[in-house]
């Protein structure tokens, strides 16, 4: 990104090959749509040309970027408020549910829809911590940069995300 | 260690990002209570299943995208970089344009003009530099005048003119040798004891001047006046003029003189010596 930032815009081109389906699926967590998700992959790596001079390579590079994604996904969720996660979701699961079906048990695949659906029920800040560890396996450490809080804040945050997973995930399985 | 401490930490647990050493003591205790071991079981299966949740691939149709923007994006900021430099040259023809040739030549004449009366007034402070230097001239006139006329008074008859002439002394900064001569010459011969006591003072004034010193050394033996006498031992005192001492005892050696003046005399050998 240092390079970029000097004026190599052609290595933004590695970033992208590298990080974008990172970047996807964190996207594609939060906002439970994959079209919506590409559309701000985009957006993100254009921010990323753009203030570029921005980046100071204190953090890691993924810091900033989750860093401006989560800006993105703010700016869309503001401008389109009726953007909700789950009835998207469920359309989508669809999708990739028929290649699942060929190699497991249709009750396993029962239960991760459920998982899903589960997770989608949890407040913003609590699916995000969730993704980020997750999914994304970032460090606690890492994970309060971006969020601009403590690692002792991220780890409260986890532990109650994950109570409340396992409520909402009861309550739909009934 | 508490279960409710334990249970905050199990996402870490699982998350593998505990230390080893909590890590070892949360083991302990896992093994030892069954309540937060079925606890464990419960969030390790929902955190196993997540694990399970598949992510589709973007479709390819994203690459394709990003490699189209970064290419716009490149182009933009040649374009920029182009457009900067454009408006540089614009601003810079501006300058050029009749109007604005018209501000800049009007505002040059200005400054000329500026200039000028700028020399102008300096040259017209020549005079009055010229005007200073008549001054000092006339100054330094006045004061050789007033020291002719100084000299001229002393050798009036009348006594008040005398002592008029002793206190212009006061008046001339730069005194030469004439003036102290004349001066000698009062304090030894005048007739008026008054006079004598005046130019005494005005004498001890310009004691700074061997002459002027050498000169009251000497008046001492000259003195017939008690009065005068007495000042001028006041005078030695001041300026501790050990040479006076001499004199001194060659007047108390003298018959006429005053018995007053001789104890004043003693003292004052007594001060000095």
């Amino acid at each position: 990104m240092l390079k970029v930032k000097a004026g190599d815009l052609d290595k933004m081109g590695l970033l992208f090959e590298r990080y974008h389906r990172e970047l996807f699926g964190y996207l594609y967590h939060m906002s439970g749509r994959p079209d919506v998700s590409e559309d701000i992959v985009q957006t993100v790596f254009y921010r990323m040309l753009k203030y570029r001079h921005t980046f100071t390579g204190e953090g890691s590079f993924r810091s900033w970027m989750y860093h401006l994604a989560r800006n993105v996904l703010v700016d869309t969720a503001q401008k389109n408020k009726r953007m909700a996660y789950h009835h998207d979701m469920v359309e989508y699961d669809e999708k990739i549910g028929g290649d699942l079906a060929a190699d497991e048990p249709l009750q396993k695949e029962q239960e991760l829809a459920v998982l899903q659906e589960a997770l989608s029920g949890l407040s913003p800040e609590h699916r995000e911590v969730l993704v980020l560890s997750r999914f994304q396996e970032l460090k606690y450490e890492e994970i309060a940069r971006i969020l601009d809080t403590t690692e002792g804040a991220i780890k409260v945050r986890v532990h109650r995300a994950m109570n409340e997973l396992k409520k909402i995930y009861l309550r739909i399985e009934q | 260690m508490n279960c409710d401490n334990v249970k905050e930490q199990l996402p870490e647990w699982l998350n593998e990002q505990l230390p080893a050493a909590e890590k070892a003591v949360l083991d302990d205790h896992l093994a030892q209570c069954p309540d937060c071991q079925q606890e464990l079981s419960a969030t390790r299966q929902l955190w196993q299943q997540m694990g399970k949740i598949r992510v589709p691939e973007p479709r390819p149709e994203l690459r394709m995208q990003f490699y189209a923007m970064l290419d716009e994006f490149k182009e933009e900021e040649k374009v920029q970089q182009r457009s900067t430099w454009a408006v540089w040259v614009q601003q810079l023809k501006q300058w050029w344009e009749p109007q604005q040739a018209l501000r800049l030549a009007y505002s040059l004449l200005l400054l000329g003009v500026g200039a000028i009366a700028g020399y102008w007034l300096q040259y017209r402070q020549t005079p009055t530099m010229a005007y200073k230097q008549q001054i000092d001239t006339l100054s330094t006139q006045v004061e050789e005048m007033r020291q002719m006329m100084m000299l001229s008074l002393l050798e009036n008859p009348s006594a008040t003119e005398r002592l008029r002439a002793v206190s212009y002394t006061k008046e001339i900064t730069d005194v030469d040798g004439r003036v102290i001569d004349a001066l000698l010459t009062t304090l030894n011969n005048d007739p008026n004891v008054n006079v004598r006591l005046v130019t005494l003072e005005a004498l001890a004034e310009l004691a700074n001047d061997a002459r002027v010193r050498e000169g009251l050394v000497h008046s001492l033996t000259k003195q017939e006046s008690p009065l005068v006498q007495v000042a001028l031992a006041d005078v030695m005192v001041q300026l501790q003029e050990k040479k006076s001492i001499k004199p001194m005892r060659q007047l108390l050696r003298r018959e006429d003189t005053n018995d007053l003046v001789k104890s004043k005399l003693e003292q004052t050998i007594r001060d000095l010596s």
